[in-house]
């Protein structure tokens, strides 16, 4: 196992990760649960892309995300592939309550597979779950109005629907199993979150942290930074012969654990 | 018209003389000294009181003008006299024009709006004492009643102006310009001498700022011109909801949210008012991150109405495509920024190369938000002003100077991370000192931020506008092609379905599409349906989709088809070429309308693909079943005879300009045997009873109701050998995805003219060329046009032979000879091919001249290129840069010395320090 303690403290792997999906789906909001665990209007205007840090610890070792949280207006588009080039990771966003999120969103997987560092791990993230899961203390409320519902589609004249604000569930409009299989086919970790509750967002970034090959960013850098793409390119001329070799060393110790 | 003229100011010694020319270009009178930037004004001849001819020296031609403001600006006319008089008359005649319209009376009303008119009394010497103390706080608080109160402004007079006004010297600035503004005019009549932008350079006072944005970028003329229309486009769209107020309205809270006007519904409302009201006016742009900040930061500081042409003229002059849909002006001047870091900071550049950091990633918000959204806002605003005054350039320069102080720094960051995180702290320091360890204290005093402003302009000072703008014009067409070549990426990537093509095929389709639509633009722009409103009729909630209307599509399918256009190959002795134009025929409506599977009138890529698809893989069979689909209207599975009557016309204008008879005895033939097979299949007399006029009892269809079936359609055609071979294969290889070929044949004789031809290479030189050339060719006869044939395969005069034995002797009953009659009189079969018959196609003419293989390049230089030589951008200021600095004065300094000046005499100014500060600005040597 490695030895935490070896001269200047966890040296952290850094990890960078771009957010992408369409407006309002709840991108920043997401990043901003996990970087401070909290929710709130966002109160940054967003120019471009938002940048954010925060560590995660993942059992002996430490990733440092770099996040880059970008604009989701369409026209932003173009200037999205400066946000992702170099990325490790990649959490696309949609909301659960908007089925055509889920087409931006796929298109968006698209795209990172066929543009981005293709190593990248892509995480397809449904926003918004408390909007459509009945939360614990109404739930029995919520699955007697839902049965009630049964029996009054079982009288009601075909096309005349149910309030659609008193069911939660009705708000939905990408089935859990939809968004699950898209994702098993296209290789995508899947999550279904709430920024608002907090459900599921640090999932997300652990679950990435563990599916990143972080010997392969520690091979393929030298330094603490994680580059692969650039170091790959451009032979080193600079000296950081301690710290290349200390990450060397950890990365062989992660092989063996 | 411009003549050579020397300006003074009428009050002696008040200002040197300048030589320059001036211009009338109405309803403008504007001035600009030989350098281009030392003296210059743009007044509306409205403002123009009294022209008095000065009777001065023999041989000088001098003319007085007194202003509305009371000053007397003295322009001698330097060119010959002739050119003086016709400019004189020409001066006289513009002003009597504008006295008509009534615009000397919207003057009196219009200036009230400024507040340089409450500053300085034009009753003269009326002190200007009141705003001494340099209260921020509104009017209604001073002592002193507000003499007029109807000047316009922002929401900093009631919820303060960002910044301590003690610390940035409010009162000596407006002192400073009250004194300039009495002496040079203000608002529609200010003169720019070298001192107004001295005077910018240190900052403009809170109260004063609004009216000299709008001045200096020229906003100011267009709301002078535009009475009324703020608020009428707000009328007018009242409770309208679009794509683009709906993204309004998400980042209505994120637009400086730090500013108390912010946090009150009064600032929202405006802010939502004004962005609103651009997006109605400019549609195809809209509205687009970033243009909030620039909004709530205007607004700050003016009224809407004025910060809605200011915005205006921010997004559509000064910030050139920066918010549009491509955000191509965006994408452009960042290129243009790394290659001036590479040129003046080559090791910053090689190192950010090494590391691999993207300068954009903290460059680009520089850009978009005038550094409003990077810096402290009392220092974005102070390069927000030098940014109106002096123009876009100053963002490039403000730019390389935060990288030159950060250098050293720079140098060490290894991650696009490091990077932002340097440029906050720095943008965070601003405020400190620059030289905290300097034993002079005047060093000491020297902040960072004046730091800042002194690099910029004193070491940056040699990126002029040509520089940036010879620097947009490289890269121009790389940014062109490679946003071009990324939404056909994703274009084709986002396809449902590819159908059968391949990438490249469907790339080559996209590319077809984007030609025509921009050669052939669609009629209405901005139609496609909010996604609101596809919510409320249930429908998903889709993205706003490219489609094409009919006329778009029959230029996208003249690129593809070819019988879609009409080829004529003319030779005139000197040269071949081939005329091109677009062929107009029911057939391509109704293959549009074929393709149109979601009857939306309109046709998306992916129904271009779809459609193609159905054609270009078919074999015979499919093929012929193919084209009997597209004429049967109702899909009843028949055809009735109408109908194959459309077909027969449809078969005419394919084969058009094809060569000898065969062709047209292929129609002629199939139009028998249809008849004939259709009547011979008559069900009989059950068809004729339903007629409920019972007007015939012969067993004959009525002109509309089913006749033809697919499989006697099919018999039919498969009983000639040209149709045969038609639908084989030559239907299908009719579409092409490769681009057109050339339009224009290498010249036929490579002598004199061949010479001239390569050097003529200009679209609208090639016209007349052509043009020339044809009437010689005229004139010694060897002028000759030849269309040239869409399918080219029977060229021969022979007559392919019908294939006699697929037809059943059984089937041949007697024609019906009556219908054969009928239908030859509503068709007229031509005589002699070709193109006699079926051409009742109008056609579109098809612009050679803007023949491009990358039709956006066009369309995006027009967009960049497009700054016509306008008053405004007179006023829009491009230069000043001292130089002084040049002149070996102490660098860390001059820029200071008006702000030391400042701070020296914060209280009270006398008529001495009056004095001094003029000296101060006199400083300097003037030609
Ligand atoms: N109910 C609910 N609302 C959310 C959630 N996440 C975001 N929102 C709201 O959705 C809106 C858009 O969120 P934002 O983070 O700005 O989206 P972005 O444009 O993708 O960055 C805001 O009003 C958020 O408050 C969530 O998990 N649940
Ligand atoms: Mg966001």
């Amino acid at each position: 196992m490695a030895d935490p303690a070896s001269g200047s403290g966890d040296k952290s792997v850094q990890v960078k990760l771009v957010l992408l999906g369409e407006a309002a789906v709840g991108k920043s909001s997401v990043v901003l649960r996990f970087v401070s665990n909290e929710f709130q209007a966002n109160k940054e205007p967003t120019i471009g892309a938002a940048f954010l840090t925060q560590k995660c610890r993942l059992e002996d070792r430490v990733l440092r995300y770099e996040i880059w949280d970008t604009a989701g207006q369409e026209r932003f588009h173009s200037l999205a592939p400066m946000y992702y080039r170099n990325a490790q990771a990649a959490v696309v966003v949609y909301d659960v309550t908007k089925a055509s999120s889920l087409e931006k969103a796929k298109s968006w997987v698209k795209e990172l597979q066929r543009q981005a560092n293709p190593n990248i791990v892509i995480a397809l993230a449904g926003n918004k779950v408390d909007l459509v899961l009945p939360s614990p203390s109404t739930s029995g409320a919520n699955s007697l109005s839902e049965s009630e519902d049964e029996a009054d589609d079982a009288t009601a004249t075909p096309g005349e629907t149910p309030g659609a604000d008193s069911q939660p569930e009705s708000l939905r409009q990408v089935p859990r199993e939809e968004a699950q299989a898209y994702a098993a086919e296209a290789n995508l970790l899947f999550f279904e979150t709430s920024a608002k509750t907090g459900e599921g967002v640090v999932e997300i970034f652990t679950e990435i942290a563990k599916k990143i090959p972080i010997e392969h960013i520690l091979a393929s850098t030298r330094g603490g930074a994680g580059r692969p793409g650039a170091a790959g390119a451009r032979p080193g001329q600079r000296q950081e012969g301690v710290n290349l070799e200390e990450n060397q060393a950890k990365s062989k110790d992660a092989c063996n654990c | 018209m411009e003549i050579n003229a020397v300006l003074s100011l009428g009050v002696q010694g008040e200002e040197d003389s300048y030589a320059g020319k001036l211009y009338i270009l109405p309803p403008y009178l504007t001035f600009s000294s030989v350098d281009r930037k030392s003296v210059r004004f743009t007044i509306p001849l409205s403002t123009i009181r009294r022209v008095e001819r000065l009777n001065a020296r023999a041989g000088i031609y001098a003319l007085s003008l007194g202003l509305w403001h009371g000053m007397k600006i003295i322009v001698q006319l330097t060119s010959l006299r002739p050119t003086a008089d016709v400019f004189c008359s020409l001066l006289r005649d513009s002003l009597k024009v504008e006295l008509q319209r009534g615009q000397m009376k919207a003057v009196k009303t219009f200036v009230k709006t400024c507040y340089s008119e409450a500053l300085v009394p034009t009753e003269s010497s009326v002190g200007d004492n009141e705003r001494e103390d340099g209260s921020l706080i509104s009017e209604e608080k001073d002592g002193s009643p507000p003499r007029e109160s109807t000047y316009h402004g922002g929401l900093g007079l009631k919820f303060k102006f960002p910044g301590d006004p003690k610390k940035l010297r409010e009162a000596s600035k407006i002192k400073l310009w009250t004194t300039y503004l009495r002496a040079h005019g203000r608002n529609l009549t200010l003169l720019r001498y070298p001192q107004c932008t001295r005077l910018v350079q240190v900052g403009l006072p809170n109260r004063l700022r609004g009216e000299m944005w709008e001045t200096l970028s020229g906003s100011l003329y267009l709301r002078f011109a535009n009475p009324g229309v703020y608020q009428r486009t707000l009328d007018e769209n009242k409770g309208r909801t679009t794509t683009s107020t709906e993204d309004i309205e998400k980042d209505l809270h994120r637009s400086l949210p730090e500013y108390a006007g912010y946090q009150d519904e009064e600032g929202i409302a405006a802010l939502r008012r004004v962005l609103q009201a651009y997006s109605f006016k400019n549609p195809e742009l809209g509205y687009c991150q970033a243009m909030n900040i620039l909004a709530a930061a205007i607004l700050i500081y003016m009224s809407e109405e004025q910060a809605f042409w200011l915005l205006g003229v921010l997004c559509d002059r000064l910030l050139p495509g920066y918010y549009s849909q491509s955000m191509h002006g965006t994408l452009l001047d960042q290129r243009v920024f790394e290659s001036l870091v590479q040129r003046c900071l080559p090791i910053i550049h090689d190192h950010f190369q090494e590391v691999d950091v993207q300068l954009s990633v903290a460059s680009l918000p520089w850009f978009l938000s005038l550094f409003i959204n990077s810096m402290p806002m009392v220092f974005a605003f102070r390069i927000v002003d030098c940014f109106f005054c002096m123009g876009p350039k100053v963002l490039f320069q403000v730019g390389l100077a935060i990288l030159k102080i950060n250098g050293e720094k720079l140098l060490e960051i290894q991650d696009d991370g490091g990077f932002l995180h340097l440029m906050r702290d720095y943008f965070a320091s601003l405020g400190d000192s620059a030289h905290p360890q300097s034993s002079d204290p005047r060093a000491r005093a020297i902040t960072r931020f004046q730091e800042l402003l002194l690099v910029s302009f004193r070491e940056f000072a040699v990126i002029t506008d040509e520089t940036i703008l010879s620097e947009r014009r490289r890269f121009r067409s790389e940014i062109i092609h490679s946003i071009e070549s990324f939404s056909k990426r994703s274009a084709v990537r986002n396809l449902k379905s590819l159908e059968r093509f391949s990438k490249e095929q469907a790339g080559m389709i996209y590319d077809a599409l984007y030609k025509a639509m921009f050669m052939v633009p669609n009629t209405v722009i901005a139609t496609p349906p909010t996604p609101s409103l596809l919510a409320a009729n249930g429908e998903p909630d889709e993205r706003p989709e490219t489609r094409i209307e009919l006329r778009t599509f029959q230029y996208f399918l003249s690129e593809i088809a070819t019988w879609a256009r009409d080829e004529k190959v003319v030779s005139n002795g000197f040269q071949q070429r081939i005329d091109r134009s677009i062929a107009e025929h029911e057939f391509i409506d109704r293959l549009f309308f074929f393709w149109d599977t979601s009857c939306k009138g309109a046709l998306s890529f992916q129904d271009l693909v779809s459609g193609l698809d159905g054609v270009m893989f078919n074999d015979l069979m499919e093929n012929i079943e193919w084209f009997f689909n597209l004429h049967d209207k109702n899909k009843d599975g028949f055809l009735s005879k109408d109908e194959v009557l459309t077909l027969s016309e449809t078969f005419l204008f394919i084969f058009r300009y094809e060569i000898g008879d065969a062709y047209l005895g292929a129609v002629s033939r199939f139009m028998t045997n249809a008849f004939e097979y259709g009547d011979a299949l008559l069900p009989d007399h059950e068809k004729s009873e339903e007629k409920p006029d019972g007007e015939s009892t012969k067993p004959q269809a009525g002109s509309n109701t089913p006749y033809l079936n697919l499989a006697t359609f099919r018999m039919v055609v498969l009983a000639d050998e040209v149709l045969e071979s038609f639908f084989e294969t030559d239907l299908s290889a009719s579409f092409r995805l490769e681009s057109v070929p050339d339009m224009d044949l290498p010249p036929s004789s490579s002598g004199l003219l061949g010479d001239i031809w390569s050097n003529i290479a200009t679209a609208d030189n090639k016209k007349i060329f052509h043009k020339f050339t044809d009437e010689i060719g005229k004139t010694i006869g060897k002028h000759q046009v030849i269309h040239r044939p869409s399918i080219g395969r029977y060229t021969k005069l022979d007559e392919p032979k019908a294939h006699e034995s697929l037809l059943t002797p059984s089937m041949r009953k007697s024609p019906s000879k009556s219908s054969l009659t009928t239908t030859s009189s509503t068709l007229s079969i031509p005589a002699t091919p070709p193109m006699l018959s079926v051409d009742s196609s109008k056609k579109l003419p098809m612009r050679p001249s803007e023949y491009s293989p990358l039709p956006m390049v066009k369309a995006a230089n027009a967009a960049l290129m497009e700054r016509s030589h306008f008053a405004i951008d007179d006023a829009t200021g491009d230069d000043d840069t001292d130089d002084e600095s040049e002149r070996g004065a102490d660098d860390d300094q001059v820029m200071d010395e008006v702000d030391a000046f400042l701070e020296a005499h914060d209280s009270g100014l006398t008529a001495a320090d009056k004095e001094v500060a003029n000296d101060l600005l006199h400083a300097k040597p003037v030609k």
